[in-house]
């Protein structure tokens, strides 16, 4: 439906991004896609929540780890090749096989694609969530046993970490 | 009562879920596509949950995970609203599966009325005059050479799974019904995934006139008074009103008696539709049953004075129907126009897009239904339904004024809109003495000469 006809990003690819930019708790976002290249930059946190009216019930608890954590590597706030992992189906995000288990991976854990990230629980079924890219899981965005819903941003993976 | 309903659909029928919920008290849960983010259900909702992309078969027909965000975040009922799976029985009994409430009749109903030939038989056991046809699918050529010279032509060639026109086939005379049944079944393979079909005695100038039921679990059921329908086209409804224009009160009460007799004998409960055609002769034939609320709802809610979404909810919770036939009051008379975002200049093209501008009309006896506003942009993925306005009037003639009135008001641009047709089917002097048939705007209207009715 777009006029522009060009392999370039569209509107609601646009629109996407910048919502990925202010659910995940980066404060910069930069994707190029043939020749035109869009970057997002927050205003300092404390400010805007995110823009979906949606109000998970669990989502009460404090924000995802926050943005100033000490000893937290200075660059990777900048970066803008992290792909995000997303829910593939609505369910109850897991970190772990199992209670009292480890989580599958932690920040800074390095992955490799195809390895498992997390469980998606749906209709009584664990459903493993590979990670599609090698890399550095530089973010994890969701609360263990929280309700995700479809596309919602679950991790940040920086493939060149 | 239910205290939490999700309510599986999108557009301006979500709209109207949520709102009877909020007047009944209820929580409610919008579930969304990814297209759907800035839709209005969305944010009339007390919680939203994205359900899929943009296609309707991975978002509003994906069942696992509406059902999935059902459970997540505890709702005790779900509302189908109209299309996607209000007419699923599966659907229905997996909702019963897991201990939530379908608002809507039991997956048996559904079943039995969803099947368009199985719907006939029950229908003839019942005493309720079908279309002259065949008894059930047809099997085979030579048998559906034998029933049509029975019949006689012309006739139709329709689909069992079928709807909306598609799978459907006039035939004229005997040397086009092997091409016709061909075409028809390669349709509907294509279109349901079965090509079955059965045969019809083809009505000339027909009219399609409806009847409203309530039925509650206790075995009580009642009709909300009929509709016109016949304003269509290619089969899609146009405008609709209520009372159906001229119906004699012998007929009227056939109709009535014949509709509910067809809800007895499935032991229907909820909000259904019988819908039939009526000749020239008052002779008149069962069509189908619809198992859901309608678009054209509004029309029998303006008339009544009641809440059929509200209803539906109520009898989905168990309750007993809050009044008896005699206490059901017909009041004047209603019509609902259907603004699609469609082209009339190029032959009804989809037209969606960004919403620049869009004022809605009001005044006395006006009600709109809609899930725009300005800046809005209407995704390409769905239905075309942009507003339905409904206008009410003492009688039929203050109705059809305050309909144009409203009509005249009514400003959306930025995409193209239907809006042109319906002044000029309201300015038509046969609409204007009710003379309407199913085929009306095909044969009384200029779909060429629009262009004088775009302001």
């Amino acid at each position: 439906m777009s006029d522009d006809q060009r392999p370039s990003l569209n509107f609601d690819e646009i629109r996407e991004l910048v919502r990925i930019a202010s659910e995940a708790d980066i404060t910069e976002l930069e994707v190029e896609a043939g020749h035109l290249r869009v970057a997002i930059r927050k205003a300092p946190r404390g400010s805007a929540p995110p823009p979906t009216p949606v109000n998970p019930p669990a989502a009460t608890s404090t924000p995802p780890a926050a943005t100033s954590t000490p000893g937290a590597p200075a660059p990777e706030a900048h970066s803008p090749h992290w792909v995000p992992v997303t829910a593939p189906m609505v369910g109850t995000f897991y970190r772990a096989p199992g209670p009292d288990q480890p989580p599958f991976v932690q920040e800074g854990d390095r992955v490799e694609a195809g390895q498992t990230l997390c469980i998606i629980e749906a209709m009584k079924m664990f459903n493993e969530i590979p990670a599609e890219v090698s890399g550095r899981v530089v973010r994890v965005l969701a609360e263990d046993g929280a309700p995700v819903e479809y596309g919602q941003p679950l991790f940040l993976i920086d493939p060149q970490g | 009562m239910f205290r939490k309903v999700l309510v599986a659909n999108r557009g301006e029928i979500a709209v109207r879920v949520i709102r009877a919920c909020r007047e009944l008290g209820i929580r409610t849960v919008a579930v969304y596509s990814e297209a759907d983010r800035d839709s209005l259900h969305v944010r009339l909702a007390d919680e939203a949950f994205c359900i899929g992309p943009p296609p309707a078969s991975e978002s509003y027909l994906n069942v696992p995970n509406i059902l999935s965000t059902a459970e997540l975040l505890g709702v005790d009922a779900i509302h189908p609203g109209y299309g996607f799976l209000s007419e699923d029985p599966r659907f229905a009994e997996i909702c019963r599966d897991a201990r939530i409430a379908f608002i809507g009749p039991p997956p048996e109903a559904i079943e039995a009325m969803g099947n368009k030939a199985r719907a006939r038989e029950i229908a003839q056991r019942a005493g309720v005059p079908v279309v002259p046809g065949s008894p059930g699918p047809v099997r085979n050529e030579r048998e559906a050479y034998q029933i049509a010279d029975r019949i006689g032509y012309p006739l139709l060639v329709k689909a069992s799974a079928g709807g909306g026109g598609r799978g459907m086939r006039v035939v004229h005379n005997r040397e086009d019904l092997a091409r016709a049944l061909q075409a028809a079944q390669r349709e509907a393979e294509a279109a349901f995934g079965s090509g079955e079909l059965y045969l019809e005695k083809y009505l000339e100038e027909p009219r399609h006139v409806e009847v409203q039921v309530l039925a509650d679990s206790r075995g009580n059921a009642i009709h909300l008074g009929d509709r016109e329908c016949s304003i269509q086209r290619r089969h899609q409804k146009l405008l609709e009103e209520a009372p159906a224009p001229g119906l004699s009160p012998r007929l009227r009460a056939q109709l009535y008696r014949a509709a509910l007799r067809l809800v007895r004998t499935i032991g229907y409960v909820n909000a259904g539709t019988v819908e039939f055609l009526v000749d020239r002769q008052d002779n008149f034939y069962f069509l189908e049953m619809n198992t859901r609320i309608q678009v054209e709802h509004p029309v029998t809610e303006a008339i009544t004075g009641l809440d059929l979404v509200a209803e539906q909810i109520r009898i989905a919770a168990g309750e007993r129907l809050r009044f008896s036939q005699r206490e059901v009051e017909f009041r004047g008379h209603a019509l609902e126009c259907r603004i699609n975002a469609e082209d009339p200049a190029r032959d009804f093209r989809p037209s969606p897009g960004r919403v620049v501008s869009f004022v809605p009309p009001g005044g006395p006896g006006v009600r709109v239904d809609t899930h725009v506003y300005a800046g809005y942009t209407i995704p390409p993925y769905y239905d075309s339904l942009v507003a339905k306005v409904v206008a009410w009037g003492r009688d039929r003639t203050e109705a059809i004024a305050r309909m144009e009135r409203a009509l005249r008001e009514f400003e959306i641009t930025g995409i193209r809109t239907t809006l042109p047709l319906h002044r000029a089917i309201l300015d038509n002097a046969f609409f204007r003495r009710g003379e309407v048939y199913t085929n009306f705007v095909q044969r009384r209207v200029d779909l060429g000469q629009l262009g004088r009715w775009s302001s």
